[in-house]
């Protein structure tokens, strides 16, 4: 065969293993190369002779793919036969490093057993330059949005002789993505009412973050003119839509006055409070509910809210779903586990919001999970 | 959480019989004792476990707290004999899981009749006139290649292993599934292993062990097997022909060989 300026076409084996665009070669069981293609001497700067001079492959590659070669890749070989696909550094002779992809089979003997590694690298420079910068993104977004979060989490919460709060932070185990949970106590312009809010941005990230901070900081704005908790959520509801943020976020917004013992709630979508007055078993608040935020924008329609009288001693407990919803435990079991916690005085001095963390979340939640507890001074 | 469920506990032969516990080290999980465990099910209750994080264990149960040093999963191997009641254990720890072994018995002798070191190092990096035959930056390097190889993990298959534990063929259709880990955990586990120094823990053991070499062992070389031999008060040492740091899968049979006269020399 030719073409039809009688060049031949018909590559002999011998040429098509020679010059093939990846290097390629047998090795023993043990790495000991016995045989290599002229493509694979020319990228590592070795001569044939010196490659089979008792060389193994995994000598060809940098101190640490050398251990990740004989923890992942040699045990990998000799148990399925082969292994595709592994990113290794090739060092060559004049100590350059060459990015490679490398994939191996064995070929066993007549006999089954395994005798020989047919290994073949394929240059991965721009590929691993790639995949690099989008490792270095990565952690660098997850950096900016832990910066961003513990930012807006660390403000000074409101302390006074008839109240006290507690908070807490739990963070999932699993990835690094920070979630969208936040929690909020701030003084209302009255001086003796307390605004407490627990909310859960849908998403993970930088993008939960910013939204966070955006809601955050439009309740504390809305909840200095007064508007009470309905007609906050209401308020809230017309920002997140004019701003196109927060979508389907939940939250509770609550207003304790400590002059009165008055609670005024609203939940809009959210794990409903709980009221743990003393003497008494510990209780979901199940009214001043709605939907969550934006979800709700029917013209005309308003926010429910609901209020309590609370005696002195009595703690209300905000919190987002990953303290009660857990891949091994049905939601319900996860509530009632709460009210069993509340109930249960604990141990001497730990907090409650940390031993509310410690016996329901374990130690590696699958979600993040925030919580406020505002305990009414008083007896008790 | 369950002990069972959590390291993924996998028994075979007859309960009755002396205990045999098979410890994977880092990189891969319990499959790594496929060629030796059938040798001993016939006169041995075997006992295969994965460490948290790896193979088919429960990554949820993974504290980073608990799993900062090495006593951590000491503890769990010490979890796994309690929930199983088991007692004159000999305990078979390849890699890392030499240490682990030696951390365990260490703390609770009685529990433990025989200990067998694959490629033991109590000590990975160099240190002051020791030699452990790894630098600081040789270990970063390994973290770097590890953050080049998500073996058969991503974002998008994650979910489809760990959501259905009772589907374990959903992960070994997956590529080079023996080896694949929660890459942050696998990274956790990689620098507790190769930053970790148990030089001191080899004097509080005094259960007769059995520490096998391999020639060539990039990871354990036998300077290292050497001085683990030293410091280990009741050790054997035995240089095997294999090559590597997995004899277990590279020489089987020598590896079972050496195993059995070392408990026929003990019993």
């Amino acid at each position: 065969m030719s073409t039809d300026d009688g060049e031949r076409l018909d590559d002999t084996a011998e040429e098509l293993f020679e010059d093939a665009p990846c290097g390629y070669l047998a090795t023993r069981i043990d790495g000991t190369i016995v045989r290599v293609n002229r493509t694979f001497e020319s990228w590592t700067g070795l001569s044939r002779d010196a490659l089979l001079a008792g060389i193994r492959f995994q000598d060809l590659l940098s101190p640490g793919g050398r251990i990740f070669h004989e923890t992942h890749y040699a045990p990998l070989l000799l148990m399925q036969g082969s292994v595709q696909e592994v990113a290794f550094d090739i060092v060559g002779a004049d100590g350059s490093l060459l990015p490679s992809l490398v994939n191996s089979v064995v070929r066993t003997g007549p006999s089954g057993s395994a005798h020989l590694i047919r290994t073949t690298v394929f240059d991965a420079t721009d590929r691993r330059r790639y995949e690099q910068e989008l490792l270095r993104s990565r952690r660098r977004e997850q950096e900016i949005a832990q910066e961003l979060q513990r930012s807006m989490l660390a403000g000074v919460l409101p302390r006074a002789p008839g109240l006290d709060i507690e908070v807490g932070y739990h963070a999932a185990e699993r990835g690094l993505d920070i979630g969208g949970d936040w929690y909020d106590a701030f003084w209302l312009s009255d001086d003796h009412t307390a605004g407490l809010v627990v909310g859960d941005v849908v998403g993970r990230g930088i993008h939960a973050a910013a939204a966070m901070g955006q809601l955050r900081s439009a309740v504390r704005a809305l909840a200095s003119t007064g508007l009470g908790p309905a007609d906050l959520l209401s308020a809230l509801d017309g920002y997140a839509a004019r701003h196109g943020v927060g979508w389907m976020t939940t939250l509770v917004y609550a207003e304790l006055n400590l002059q009165s013992g008055r609670l005024r709630f609203a939940c809009a979508g959210h794990p409903p409070p709980v009221i743990a007055a003393p003497g008494e078993k510990p209780q979901f608040a199940w009214d001043g509910r709605s939907l969550p935020l934006a979800a709700h924008m029917q013209a005309g329609r308003h926010r429910a809210e609901a209020t309590r009288a609370l005696t002195p001693g009595t703690t209300v407990l905000l919190y987002t779903d990953g303290l009660i919803e857990r891949r091994d435990r049905p939601l319900d079991a996860g509530m009632t586990d709460l009210l069993g916690a509340l109930a249960d005085p604990g141990p001497d001095g730990e907090p409650l919001t940390s031993r509310l963390i410690r016996t329901l979340d374990g130690p590696a939640p699958d979600d993040d999970v925030c919580l406020l507890a505002a305990r009414l001074g008083g007896s008790g | 959480m369950k002990v069972r469920d959590r390291n993924n506990v996998v028994e075979h032969g007859p309960p009755d019989a002396r205990p045999i516990v098979f410890a994977h080290g880092f990189g891969c999980d319990q499959n790594m004792w496929r060629y030796v465990w059938p040798e001993f099910a016939g006169d041995h209750r075997v006992v295969l476990f994965d460490h948290v994080g790896a193979g088919r264990s429960d990554s949820r149960a993974f504290d980073p707290q608990r799993y900062s040093s090495l006593g951590g999963y000491a503890d769990d191997v010490l979890e796994i004999c309690r929930s199983l009641e088991l007692t004159d254990v000999v305990f078979v720890g390849h890699s890392v899981s030499a240490m682990i072994g030696v951390l365990a018995a260490g703390a609770e002798p009685d529990r433990f009749g025989g200990l067998v070191l694959v490629g033991p190092s109590p000590r990975y990096v160099d240190d002051d006139g020791y030699v452990g035959g790894f630098t600081r930056a040789d270990i970063d390097g390994l973290l770097d290649a590890m953050d080049s190889n998500y073996l058969g993990w991503s974002s998008t298959m994650a979910p489809v292993i760990m959501g259905n534990p009772d589907r374990p063929e959903l992960g070994r259709e997956l590529t080079n599934s023996f080896c694949q880990a929660d890459p942050e955990i696998a990274r956790h586990f990689a620098r507790v292993t190769f930053l970790s120094d148990n030089r001191a823990d080899l004097a509080r053991v005094i259960t007769p062990s059995l520490i096998l070499q391999c020639a060539q062992d990039a990871i354990a070389p036998e300077v290292v097997g050497d001085y683990v031999h030293r410091r280990l008060a009741n050790s054997q040492l035995q240089r095997l022909h294999a090559t590597g740091h997995c004899p277990n899968l590279s020489a089987p049979e020598e590896t079972v060989t050496a195993i059995r006269a070392f408990l026929a020399s003990e019993h």
